[in-house]
């Protein structure tokens, strides 16, 4: 039974793809990027009103159906929808002018926001399986938008990639959730951990979880680049349009997160010492793997590729930690890391409207051409390397912050480890941001020529800065919005008996 | 006279707000050095009556003062707290002078003035934000924040080798404030368990910090210790300084030797010393060492990097050609100095350390600028190309000859005062010991005459290009003699500044913060 009062859980996604159908038939009539962008930007924004009153008016969740509940509205699906949807804003914003000659521009912008709507379909999920669906939306759309381009060569190279190793990863992903569903007979995360408590070990289908598990750590670990399952994020990220690639790198990977907080915060939890280890051996991993192979990369987009990579290994601590610290702490890494790595990639889509080419050769004398982009990208680089008072700052002192919280209150002191691992990667990745900077304002470019930038992604750019700068030096509301919404999370996992 | 108003965070505020207008004046230079010399002054002004209002109150200055705290971050027990005592109070004040004169000093430079100035400020912000901070986040933060101007000075208007030297300087220092991070990281944990909340504030982790367990106190020494000698810089991890120094601008170099470095020393004695006594205090029950009865063994290791420090530096500075690169490593072996007074753990020790950074402030300062003015007129910096500046130049030289009698430690000039209390309680300590440490002073002596011979005696070489040798302009004589007057006036009355420091130390010898 739908009544009406649980249509709001659902209504921000149900907005987002009512615009969707529209933008096409508006796209009928005129031509015009600036007309399709800005009701796309509409939608979001009517879209954003929702989530934005449940964080800021602290309501209670709502779910959809009210009975069964598949989706929920709480403190955590609004903060997550808050941020799938200022990535699909300031994506949106850029795409403007970005995209302002190419062909299809009505369906570029239904295929983001239906992107978009996936990823807070993930978000709000209760339910495997309609997690599973969200997934696939913005995968879908995610292919088709990474070969936008169609006569751009890398470009259709990095989708044929990326949807091989999409379509295997949703394979594993999919094998793993039916075997789930074989053992515990649902798919529901509260109802599969009870399960979990209710049929302690030692018992004959342990093996038979663990592979389940396997499979869908393989699945999800693709879709977030974990190492060794990130080698097509270089390639994808180097070759789909540079707008789109922010949306990758700060949007759509960010769901597989979500994905893995559920699954392992709610629905694993009564077996976590099974993963524990497994988990925190990956984050180890995939933060290193990506710094030292960003050191030495000569395109600028693969540079920030291999650094997101890294990033996903920050974030992945917060899984092995599970105290309600380190997922707050990893909420709001991915909060933070969403405006400065997508602030960073709108800066390089931005100069390649320009001609400044990929290579970080070009970016010599930046900071003549262009004091503006120069010093944006200055800051989304020294706040990637988590230098103060920046975003990346505060968000990886409270990351880093919950191991040692977590080893001191539980005894569990390897925990430790992970936080000087993290400290030490972000000692490395210094290297590789710091040698942008110095080509910016340092080294003379071929070309001293001012830069001449469109408003539209000037205003893109800025609002990735603002947000960068304001959250860096005024922590406190935005970490207080990932609390409620790790607090959110949590209330849903049963407590081990 | 500041009852009501708070001091403090206008000091820090004022240099911020000079820095966003300096830098939207990028079409006007002129204005913008002068608005960078306006920031820059009032703060001066402001430390100077503060100062005076600290000693016409009567305010005890082991205790902090003109306090403020406002809560930053709730969840994690981090709040904005401000306060000086007589330790940081002299530190204030000549961070606030050095700055201002740096900038006075900075009149002309053309390269991208706005952004220039708006650094300087910066840098000012961030250097005062560590001297004046009582919360170990903000502590982090203001650390963090001086790298960034310092960074961008060295990089875009350094010397031929700017990016190999900025990117060394900042990977450096930024590696060994992580180290400093955990030990932070720990500090707060193992209070948190005592105290029964999280809080960040320094003097509330202190009031616990006594009585951890002796092995934790003693590593957790090691991590902060090692983030603060590497900005110091003790050897072996000196080698960032003599490269950001031959590549920094004049007034980088200025500020770099004479505030930034003061930082890592300020850091062993505000935060590490009082917070951890079961580090160094063998009446804390430290560890001692049974090759040394009597010494702890963080004191050993203070001497040992210490005295290394003094007579490295010193030899280096012998073998040295270029001017700034010898005041570089005498910089080295002059931190080194206060390294080995505050490992004697007595209360004339640490005074005659904490005097040793304030008076190394001033010296340093001056022989920066004279580096700077030489390679300016004569087009090179290299000791065997210049020869009879003092012909020539006579201005100058009177004040190349002050910084280098100051430095090496004349009587009646600041650098006496504070190496003659360094070597006293060197010997109140170790005795005979200081038979070592002392040969430095010979050193030094020996490569500063024999620069001065070198460069201002003498024929006139051939390779100064006379047509272009004038003495020093009006912009460079005001700070130079700005520097030179208070090396002068301390320098027959240090009680004007050790008034401030001796009461102020002699808590940290009992473990209060």
């Amino acid at each position: 039974m739908v009544d009406t009062e649980s249509l709001v859980a659902v209504l921000p996604e149900l907005l987002l793809v009512m615009f969707a159908i529209v933008i096409p038939a508006i796209g009928l009539g005129t031509k015009d990027s600036r007309i399709l962008g800005f009701t796309a930007l509409a939608g979001i924004a009517l879209a954003a009103v929702g989530p934005a009153l449940q964080i800021l008016e602290d309501r209670n969740a709502v779910f959809f159906p009210s009975d069964t509940g598949l989706l929920v509205l709480d403190q955590f699906s609004a903060l997550f929808m808050l941020i799938f949807l200022s990535v699909a804003f300031y994506v949106v914003l850029a795409s403007i002018y970005f995209t302002k000659d190419d062909k299809h521009q009505p369906e570029y912008y239904t295929l983001i926001l239906l992107a978009t709507a996936g990823m807070m379909v993930v978000a709000s999920a209760t339910d495997l399986f309609v997690l599973f669906v969200g997934i696939e939306l913005t995968s879908l759309s995610s292919y088709a938008l990474v070969a936008f381009r169609k006569k751009d060569v890398k470009g259709a190279e990095a989708a044929t990639k990326y949807f091989i190793i999409g379509g295997l990863s949703s394979g594993f992903a999919l094998f793993g959730i039916s075997l789930i569903f074989g053992v515990t007979g649902t798919t529901d995360f509260t109802l599969m951990n009870e399960w979990l408590i209710a049929n302690p070990y030692p018992n004959d289908l342990v093996p038979v979880v663990w592979l389940a598990m396997i499979m869908i750590v393989v699945g999800f670990g693709f879709k977030i680049a974990m190492v060794p399952f990130h080698m097509w994020a270089p390639d994808v990220y180097e070759g789909a349009p540079t707008t789109i690639t922010a949306m990758l790198a700060a949007g759509s990977k960010k769901m597989g997160f979500v994905a893995l907080f559920k699954l392992f915060f709610i629905g694993l939890i009564a077996i976590k010492a099974d993963w524990e280890f497994l988990i925190a051996i990956m984050a180890i991993l995939t933060m290193t793997v990506g710094n030292l192979m960003a050191l030495n990369q000569t395109n600028i987009k693969r540079m920030l590729a291999y650094s997101s990579i890294a990033q996903a290994g920050y974030i992945l601590i917060a899984i092995p930690v599970a105290t309600d610290y380190a997922l707050a702490g990893g909420i709001f890494q991915i909060l933070t890391h969403a405006f400065m790595k997508g602030g960073a990639f709108i800066v390089v889509a931005t100069l390649a409207t320009v001609a400044v080419g990929e290579s970080i050769n070009s970016y010599k004398g930046l900071g003549k051409r262009s004091p503006f982009l120069a010093l944006a990208m200055t800051i989304f680089l020294f706040s990637l390397a988590g230098i103060p008072p920046l975003a990346g700052f505060a968000s990886k002192f409270f990351l880093f912050w919950a191991p040692i919280q977590a080893a001191t209150d539980t005894g569990a002191d390897w925990l430790i480890w992970l936080s000087v691992a993290g400290i030490i990667n972000s000692a490395i990745s210094l290297f590789y941001y710091v040698r942008i900077v110095k080509y910016m304002y340092v080294e003379k470019g071929e070309s001293e020529d001012k830069l001449v930038i469109s408003k539209t992604m000037m205003a893109a750019v800025a609002i990735c800065l603002i947000l960068t700068v304001v959250i860096g030096i005024y922590p406190g509301p935005f970490y207080d919005a990932c609390w409620n919404a790790a607090q959110a999370l949590l209330s849903y996992s049963v407590p081990l008996p | 006279m500041f009852e009501n108003i708070p001091i403090l965070s206008i000091l820090l505020v004022l240099p911020f707000i000079g820095a966003l207008i300096a830098f939207m004046l990028n079409s006007n230079p002129k204005m913008s050095k002068i608005v960078a010399l306006v920031f820059s002054g009032i703060p001066l002004a402001l430390a100077s009556l503060m100062m005076f209002d600290m000693v016409q109150q009567g305010y005890d200055f082991s205790t902090f003062s003109y306090n403020e705290s406002y809560i930053w971050i709730e969840q994690l027990g981090i709040s904005f707290t401000l306060g000086v005592d007589g330790i940081s109070a002299p530190m204030v004040w000549l961070t606030t002078l050095s700055v201002f004169l740096a900038i006075l000093f900075s009149w002309d430079v053309e390269k991208r003035t706005a952004s220039y100035m708006a650094l300087m400020l910066i840098l000012e912000v961030g250097v005062l934000g560590v001297f004046m901070a009582l919360d170990y986040f903000m502590f982090y933060v203001f650390w963090e924040i001086v790298l960034i101007p310092m960074f961008f000075l060295i990089a875009i208007w350094g010397g031929p080798r700017r990016d190999y030297a900025s990117i060394k300087f900042f990977i450096y220092t930024h590696v060994a404030s992580l180290f400093m991070l955990l030990g932070i990281f720990a500090l707060y944990f193992e209070a948190a368990g005592d105290l029964g909340y999280y809080t960040f504030d320094m003097a509330a982790i202190a009031t616990v910090s006594g009585d951890f367990a002796i092995m934790f106190q003693t590593l957790v020494f090691g991590l902060l210790f090692f983030g603060f000698i590497v900005k110091m810089p003790m050897v072996p991890f000196h080698t960032w300084l003599p490269d950001a120094h031959v590549e920094a601008p004049t007034a980088g170099s200025v500020l770099l030797a004479g505030l930034l470095l003061k930082m890592g020393s300020y850091g062993i004695i505000r935060i590490a010393m009082p917070t951890l006594p079961g580090a160094w205090d063998i009446d804390a029950g430290a560890l001692t060492n049974s090759w040394f009865p009597g010494m702890t063994n963080w004191q050993i290791i203070m001497v040992i990097l210490g005295v290394l420090s003094m007579l490295y530096g010193a030899v280096m500075c012998i073998a040295q050609k270029d001017i700034k690169k010898m005041v570089a490593y005498s910089s080295i072996s002059h931190m080194g100095g206060v390294l080995l007074a505050f490992a004697t753990f007595t209360e004339i020790g640490l005074a005659a350390g904490v005097f040793m950074m304030f008076a190394h402030g001033l010296i340093t300062a001056v022989l920066f600028m004279m580096a700077g003015v030489i390679q300016h007129k004569t087009g090179t910096r290299m000791i065997p190309r210049l020869g009879g500046l003092a012909a020539k130049m006579p201005k100058a030289s009177v004040f190349i000859m002050i910084g280098f009698m100051a430095s090496l430690g004349l009587p009646g000039l600041v650098g006496f005062i504070a190496e003659f209390g360094i070597f006293t309680a060197t010997y109140n300590a170790f005795g005979w010991l200081l038979l070592v440490p002392i040969i430095s002073v010979a050193l030094t002596a020996a490569y500063y005459i024999w620069a001065m011979q070198r460069v201002l005696f003498g024929p006139v070489t051939k390779d100064i290009d006379l047509e272009h040798l004038h003495d020093v302009s009006w912009y460079e004589t005001a700070p130079l003699a700005a520097f030179v007057g208070f090396i002068v006036l301390f320098g027959l009355w240090p009680a004007l500044i050790l008034d401030f420091i001796v009461p102020a130390v002699g808590k940290i010898l009992v473990g209060v913060f």
